[in-house]
């Protein structure tokens, strides 16, 4: 039974022992026989904009405080620290505070990350050196610096938002020359931009070489358009689908993006990977793009102009705004609340922390706690901030995180189709799903297998001197839900311990047992509904 | 246990196949993969990607007059020849979308506008009917999520591996499943979904899954993901729990560029994968129906990459013993028309899917499955 079926992350990281096996682990059955060739760029499963069938309704658990709901919706889970700290500057300050993110001092975690990760940092014609041999270490170095950053930067609501990004602009990093291009792509264009202006980010993005990789604007010639960038832009980054273009706006947008490229190995000029327009190869005669005239001859403008005009557009601001809402109130926000954000978001001219500002004002952020089934970085993220916030982040056990991670099905960056990770609780809370934060719960965050246990939760503080059943279950639940339980469910938790340990739940424990019994009761309460609801 | 039990799976209605559907994400050529070559315009739009005719180096595999199969569907010729496969061309959903998501979420939906039910066909159709037996395994998905056409079904189940669904004899002894069934008794939210998870876990337990090996001889595509669910399909259906819908998907299809190189790997595991099934199966496909379908199909025109950009109409693949096959199912509509042009959809896929759950998986309330469709409700493409 507990053989070779099973959860077993100690062979796992045995078996991975070359990139081969790596890249079949998570290469998520794409193949990778043509490297310098981009992949089919779509054919990912999953659900569209979806109905969230599964919405919980009058929950009968208890709601949390709405500064813990405040947390968990703005960070990769409540820290007992920032509890305090939200408890102290009140909601508006705190929030204000996480905008202001440059002001919050992250440079040790980010001196970690230079040092244990320094391709991620990496420009393509540094990468391109040691391509395609260091694909293995560019995505492993992506993928961890990305969870040691959700685990443990300070700017939380910062990592969030490069998550949002991420996923609206998204780019698989299994991709041809994507490992060479993704990195760049991550620094520059979604960290760069991700609490700034929409605009600036959009432009980025246009001329981020692995978009134009990924989405094969690099085919993308007068002679032979290819459509796939500029459909992608007015469906997923900026438009919506509904958002009033035409099957000819495509062609159009198509049209004034060709010559937009990348310069690639032994292209004369320049670096590697370095975004080129080149005329000889657009398209210049006139062109209409959501009734918008473009003169002939407008060269690199054509594209830039359409980058200005969707940013620019109510569509955008409506279809950026319901992300948001989505994100952070619930698969089905308010109306009221999605035209607050896209009012904010039209009149700023696209500044995302105004944007914020009115999202956050909203009383469907501040009230309906609990309104969403949080997706596994959080999860993942969560169960670290939550029960070891000052654990290390050993890069040995980093293969192990990323098998975690792989099988909820969330690894940064390996969302093969543009339209990124979904945001609808109906994707992530299926049975599949469930289990696997079940298994995942028990063995490896609860020190229950020894070897397995790969943070090392420290259980004596949350206890403070709790002795018995009664008392255990409650310092534990205070320390790692920070939000109260229901009395039957509490309940259950303590019949169920005194049966373990075969107690009463007033006897007085011998030496030790609290801490097994800490063990038990963390990873029941981080399996329960109590945290994975936001 | 060989496949021939199958027909005597003691808890599913006899009025019903088992129905196993496999999703072309990325929206599949059917142009490349059944080439209509007698077309006077395929070379003409196909110039550098077309498949060579039948007798020619290299040829595509004669099927009839005016269509012949890829060479890397070979696999599938013989199950066409017995008359357990037949393929529909020119079909699809009849709408302007060309967008993979907002198409797949229709077709799943069952409908041609953004407007309609929120749940799928297939979930619609599970609703309508009650359930045989008490299992959880009515409808799954094998994957890690459940597909939107599953939605509106009673707790469809989505497992991408059902040969590890299951808790350590560590965890099991320490007590803990007995406190999340507990936890997820009262009606919190996803408890429906914890409930399916144990209950599940349960049920593969009992059913021992990996012992139960290929019969026939039938061996399963290596290294490939589509092959190694449709191969837990197999055992699943085998088992004695009474499935009566699985899901499946086959990524990948989106070739906008290289089209030639890429399709015949795609097509080379979707033909590996049905043949080993359909061998493994045996008898058993007397009551089985397996449907291969994809969201569009894509441009008559090659493009400047080697590709097809996003069209329309495609192919859909139908195998079973319930299907009227060695036959292909098309009103050709022609390819005499302009380059940026899409192969006109003439077999509606609800028509297709209709005559379908009516006369194989014991009726189909069309009104109720594709609200607003007023087409025919049957091509003469199945039996019974």
């Amino acid at each position: 039974m507990a053989g070779s079926g099973s959860f077993d992350p100690g062979a796992i990281l045995g078996r991975m022992q070359n990139r081969r096996e790596f890249l079949h682990m998570f290469g998520r059955g794409l193949g990778y026989g043509a490297l310098i060739t981009a992949l089919p760029a779509c054919g990912g499963g999953g659900s569209d904009d979806d109905d969230g069938d599964d919405s919980p309704p009058q929950s009968p658990i208890p709601k949390p405080s709405r500064q813990y709901s405040v947390l968990k919706r703005t960070s990769f889970g409540p820290q007992r620290d920032e509890m305090t700290s939200i408890n102290i500057l009140g909601i508006g300050n705190y929030l204000e505070a996480q905008m202001d993110h440059l002001s919050i001092d992250d440079d040790s975690l980010e001196a970690d990350i230079q040092a244990l990760f320094p391709l991620t940092m990496q420009a393509p014609a540094q990468l391109i050196g040691g391509f395609p041999d260091n694909i293995f270490d560019v995505a492993t170095q992506m993928i961890a610096a990305t969870q040691y950053r959700q685990m443990f930067s300070k700017r939380q609501l910062y990592e969030i938002m490069v998550e949002f990004w991420s996923d609206h602009f998204n780019i698989h990093l299994i991709n041809g020359l994507g490992p060479t291009l993704k990195p760049y792509d991550d620094q520059q264009v979604i960290r760069q931009h991700a609490l700034g202006n929409f605009r600036d980010l959009l432009h980025a993005s246009a001329k981020s070489p692995a978009m134009l990789f990924y989405l094969d604007n690099f085919f993308n010639q007068a002679v032979a358009p290819n459509e796939n960038y500029a459909r992608e832009l007015m469906e997923l980054h900026t438009l919506g689908v509904d958002g009033g273009y035409s099957e000819n706006d495509v062609k159009e947008v198509a049209r004034c993006f060709t010559g937009w490229t990348l310069r690639f190995p032994g292209d004369p000029g320049g670096d590697y990977g370095e975004f080129v327009y080149i005329d000889p190869i657009h398209d210049d005669q006139a062109k209409l793009v959501l009734g918008n005239s473009f003169a002939a001859g407008g060269g690199q403008s054509d594209g830039e102009q359409v980058l200005d005009i969707l940013a620019a557009h109510p569509s955008t601001a409506n279809f950026i705004a319901g992300k948001l809402c989505k994100r952070f109130i619930s698969d089905t926000p308010p109306q009221s609340a999605i035209d607050a954000v896209a009012s904010a978001f039209t009149i700023s001219g696209g500044e995302i922390k105004d944007t914020l500002r009115a999202l956050f004002a909203t009383a469907a952020f501040l009230d309906d706690a609990d309104s969403k089934f949080t997706r596994p970085s959080e999860y993942l993220a969560g169960v670290v901030r939550a029960l070891a916030p000052d654990t290390a982040y050993p890069p040995d056990k980093g293969l192990f995180w990323f098998y975690v991670q792989n099988t909820l099905g969330q690894l940064p960056f390996y969302w093969p189709t543009p339209d990124g990770y979904p945001d609808e609780q109906s994707y992530w809370a299926s049975t599949g799903g469930l289990l696997n934060r079940w298994r995942i719960s028990f063995l490896s965050f609860a020190g229950m297998i020894p070897g397995l246990d790969v943070i090392q939760v420290d259980y004596a503080p949350m206890l403070g001197g709790a002795d018995t059943v009664n008392t255990v279950v409650d310092a534990i639940a205070d320390a790692v839900l920070m939000r109260p339980l229901s009395s039957d469910d509490r309940g259950v938790i303590v019949d169920w311990l005194q049966g373990e340990l075969d107690v009463t739940a007033d006897e007085v424990l011998a030496a030790g047992e609290p801490e097994r019994a800490s063990a038990l009761v963390g990873a029941v309460l981080i399996s329960s509904v109590y945290f994975h609801l936001r | 246990m060989t496949g021939s039990n199958i027909a005597a799976h003691p808890t599913i209605p006899t009025d019903r196949d088992i129905l196993v559907c496999i999703f072309q994400r990325g929206a599949a050529d059917g142009l490349n993969a059944l080439a209509p070559y007698s077309d006077g315009d395929y070379y003409g739009h196909r110039p550098t990607i077309g498949l060579a005719a039948p007798g020619n180096p290299n040829g595509a595999i004669y099927v009839n007059d005016d269509y012949a199969l890829h060479p890397s569907l070979a696999p599938l010729k013989p199950i066409y020849d017995a008359g357990d496969l037949a393929l529909v061309h020119a079909t699809g959903m009849p709408h302007q979308i060309r967008s993979h998501f907002s198409a797949q979420n229709l077709i799943e939906r069952g409908v041609v506008e953004k407007t309609g039910p929120s749940t799928g066909w297939l979930g619609r159709h599970l609703a309508s009917s009650a359930p045989a037996s008490s299992s959880a395994f009515r409808a799954i998905s094998i994957s890690g999520n459940v597909p939107a056409a599953l939605n509106g079904a009673l707790q469809p189940l989505a497992i991408d591996n059902l040969n590890d669904f299951e808790f350590d004899q560590d965890i099991i002894d320490s007590g803990y499943p007995r406190v999340l069934t507990d936890l997820f008794q009262s009606a919190v939210p996803f408890s429906a979904a914890a409930n399916a998870a144990l209950s599940a876990m349960d049920e593969l337990q009992a059913a021992d899954l990996a012992s139960i090996t290929p019969d026939n001889d039938a061996v399963y595509p290596a290294n490939s993901a589509l092959a190694a669910k449709m191969l837990q399909a197999a055992q699943l259906i085998k088992s004695n729990i009474p499935v009566e819908v699985i899901c499946l998907d086959s990524d990948g299809w989106d070739h906008h560029e290289s089209l030639p190189t890429y399709i015949d790997i795609s097509l080379t595991e979707l033909a590996g994968v049905l043949d080993a099934f359909y061998t493994d199966m045996g008898a058993g496909m007397a009551r089985i129906t397996v449907l291969v379908y994809t969201e569009f199909g894509r441009r008559i025109a090659e493009n400047g990459s080697l590709g097809t950009d996003h069209g329309t109409g495609s192919l859909a693949y139908l195998m079973g013993g319930g299907v009227n096959g060695g036959q292909v199912i098309s009103d050709w509509p022609g390819l005499n028309i302009g380059v940026n042009e899409d192969l006109q959809i003439t077999t509606d896929l609800r028509t297709v899917i209709s005559e379908m759950l009516d006369k194989r998986l014991g009726g189909a309330d069309v009104g109720n499955l594709f609200p607003g469709f007023t087409g025919a409700t049957s091509v003469n493409a199945f039996l019974g």
